[in-house]
């Protein structure tokens, strides 16, 4: 074993490491004009300056990149965990012809990374007219193949005793879908909607190439245009950047548990 | 009409799958034989487009960038290794705990990016303080190259090691309390108890680790956005390149080009991955 000092020496470090970041920007976000750039750097500000958070408010539309943002990831989420679970149901309780082979292609979707993909993505959204439109931020992500996975494994765990009894009581497979097996995953439905909702916040790369005009921004995209255009007003970026992780952390506090098993899903082989 | 209700179920998730992932995918190796600009009428031209690139000083700079960042995946399993064998039984991982080394890895991309921007500035940044205590000399970690990409590195770790501790934790707990008792009383020491012991059982969390690490950082692309916005593009990724070629100067051809020779790199980890996996359960 480890000696306990040891130990303790190496958490406490981590997560100094781990922290210190937040911290600092949280400590710049209320700094004054001048203090920012005092060297050596102050900790705490001398004084503490919350007109910042009202220049990123009023200075620049922000309050509208946080709305488009959660329109964004409002969509996203509701998308994602409907049209998942609706695969996932069938792949999970029904038998038909090439039901291995469409669960393969789910699969197959897995191994190709967003990133390869932007080009003709974007020319199928222009010709959709839906370039500089959130829609056109959503659609293309509006489910994905780890999702119907997730929702498969959840579906393959309910008692074939539970799916009977509804059967038995007349129910439709929409109606059987909804009302009988649907509520038996809220785990993985809520893991799937926290994955989904912290993915489509952050998201940067696709709605930077999607969004054109400033009132349509996402606020990941906003904040990376105003780090352009107020080079010299790091403080309002600062603060800009405090405002944007607050839904993520109530996100996170609230679905601590959720989260954590969906960190592991992947692992579990 | 029953045996036609799971088609109806899957049908709106594959037919997206298919629409926005399968087709596209086929279209970027059509694009990558094309030359297909914003302005242009698009033209066939074989494979021209990969000559081109083995020819382009900034792919071949790109790529060196990208495969130097995937080096952070050793060095991300031995901090955050060490880290979970330190927290490992001390305590039950509280809320508090959890929140400390998971903010990173939520937080969104762009926001670490600001964050890290403003500690690595040079002049009056936090950083270069803490080292000018130490007597070292400032280093410029956002304008010089390479000393760029390790700041990305930097980056990447610190986001990083959190979340793979907390892995390591979960394939911490499933060793058998026997088997490490059993070692011990065979008289071994800690260093050899975790090479002969502990190591070999962590086997799964390792290569997932391994796996998910590399084919994170060989796609970077917004840390660079935010750090260096304004390096030339041979400092950067390959996605950056990427980006420039096909959304700054709309070369949608070349741009696809690269975007092929990163599918087959991130193809190539998968198969590694899985003759990995294979050879693991043999033995």
């Amino acid at each position: 074993m480890i000696k306990s000092v040891t130990r303790w020496t190496i958490i406490i470090l981590a997560a100094v490491i781990s922290m210190f970041p937040f911290v600092w920007l949280v400590s710049t976000s209320l700094k004054g004009a001048e203090e920012i750039f005092s060297f050596p750097p102050t900790f705490i500000p001398g004084t503490i300056v919350w007109e910042n958070y009202s220049g990123v408010w009023n200075a620049i539309p922000f309050a509208l990149y946080l709305f488009n943002s959660g329109i964004v990831a409002v969509l996203s989420v509701g998308m994602n965990v409907i049209l998942a679970s609706l695969a996932g149901f069938a792949l999970a309780r029904y038998r038909f012809r090439h039901k291995q082979l469409l669960f393969l292609i789910v699969l197959a979707t897995m191994m190709v990374p967003k990133e390869i993909i932007m080009i003709p993505l974007f020319t199928t959204i222009l010709k959709m007219h839906l370039s500089d439109s959130l829609l056109g931020v959503v659609l293309p992500f509006a489910v994905e193949g780890m999702g119907i996975f997730l929702m498969r494994q959840a579906f393959l765990g309910i008692p074939k005793e539970i799916e009977e009894a509804g059967i038995m009581d007349g129910a439709s497979p929409l109606r059987l879908w909804w009302s009988v097996m649907l509520p038996m995953t809220k785990p993985a439905l809520a893991t799937l909607a926290i994955f989904t909702f912290i993915g489509s916040w952050g998201d940067f790369l696709w709605p930077l190439i999607v969004l054109k005009s400033p009132e349509h921004f996402t606020v990941q995209v906003g904040l990376s245009y105003m780090l352009g255009t107020f080079v010299d007003n790091y403080r309002y970026v600062a603060a800009g950047a405090v405002l944007a992780v607050v839904p993520v952390l109530i996100v996170f506090i609230f679905m601590q548990r959720h989260f954590e098993r969906g960190l592991f899903a992947g692992s579990e082989k | 009409m029953r045996q036609y209700t799971p088609y109806f179920f899957l049908a709106p998730a594959l037919a997206l799958l298919c629409f926005f992932v399968i087709v596209p995918m086929g279209q970027v190796f059509y694009y990558s034989l094309l030359q297909y600009s914003f302005f242009t009428e698009h033209r066939y031209v074989g494979i021209d487009n990969y000559l081109r690139l083995a020819g382009d000083p900034n792919f071949w700079w790109t790529l060196l960038n990208s495969i130097l960042l995937t080096f952070v995946t050793p060095v991300l399993m031995f901090v955050s290794l060490i880290l979970a064998l330190a927290v490992r039984n001390l305590f039950r991982t509280a809320g508090v705990v959890r929140l400390i080394f998971f903010l990173p890895v939520i937080t969104p991309i762009v926001i670490v990016g600001i964050m890290w921007r403003w500690i690595f500035t040079e002049e009056t940044g936090v950083l270069n303080y803490v080292l000018s205590l130490l007597s070292i000399d400032r280093i410029r970690w956002l304008t010089e190259y390479p000393v760029n990409i390790i700041s990305t590195m930097i980056l990447t770790i610190w986001r990083g090691m959190g979340y793979y501790m907390m892995l390591f934790l979960a394939g911490l707990a499933i060793i058998p309390k026997e088997v490490e008792e059993a070692s011990v009383l065979d008289g071994i020491n800690y260093r050899q108890q975790i090479w002969h012991i502990i190591l070999p059982m962590l086997k799964p969390t390792l290569l997932f680790i391994l796996v998910v690490s590399s084919t994170s950082a060989i796609k970077i692309f917004t840390e660079l956005y935010i750090l260096i916005p304004g390096a030339p593009v041979s400092n950067k990724s390959l996605v950056s390149f990427l980006y420039v070629q096909a959304f700054e100067r709309f070369n949608f051809g070349y741009g696809s080009a690269i975007g092929m020779v990163l599918f087959i790199i991130t193809l190539t980890f998968s198969y590694v991955n899985v003759r990995l996996l294979e050879r693991g359960e043999r033995t």
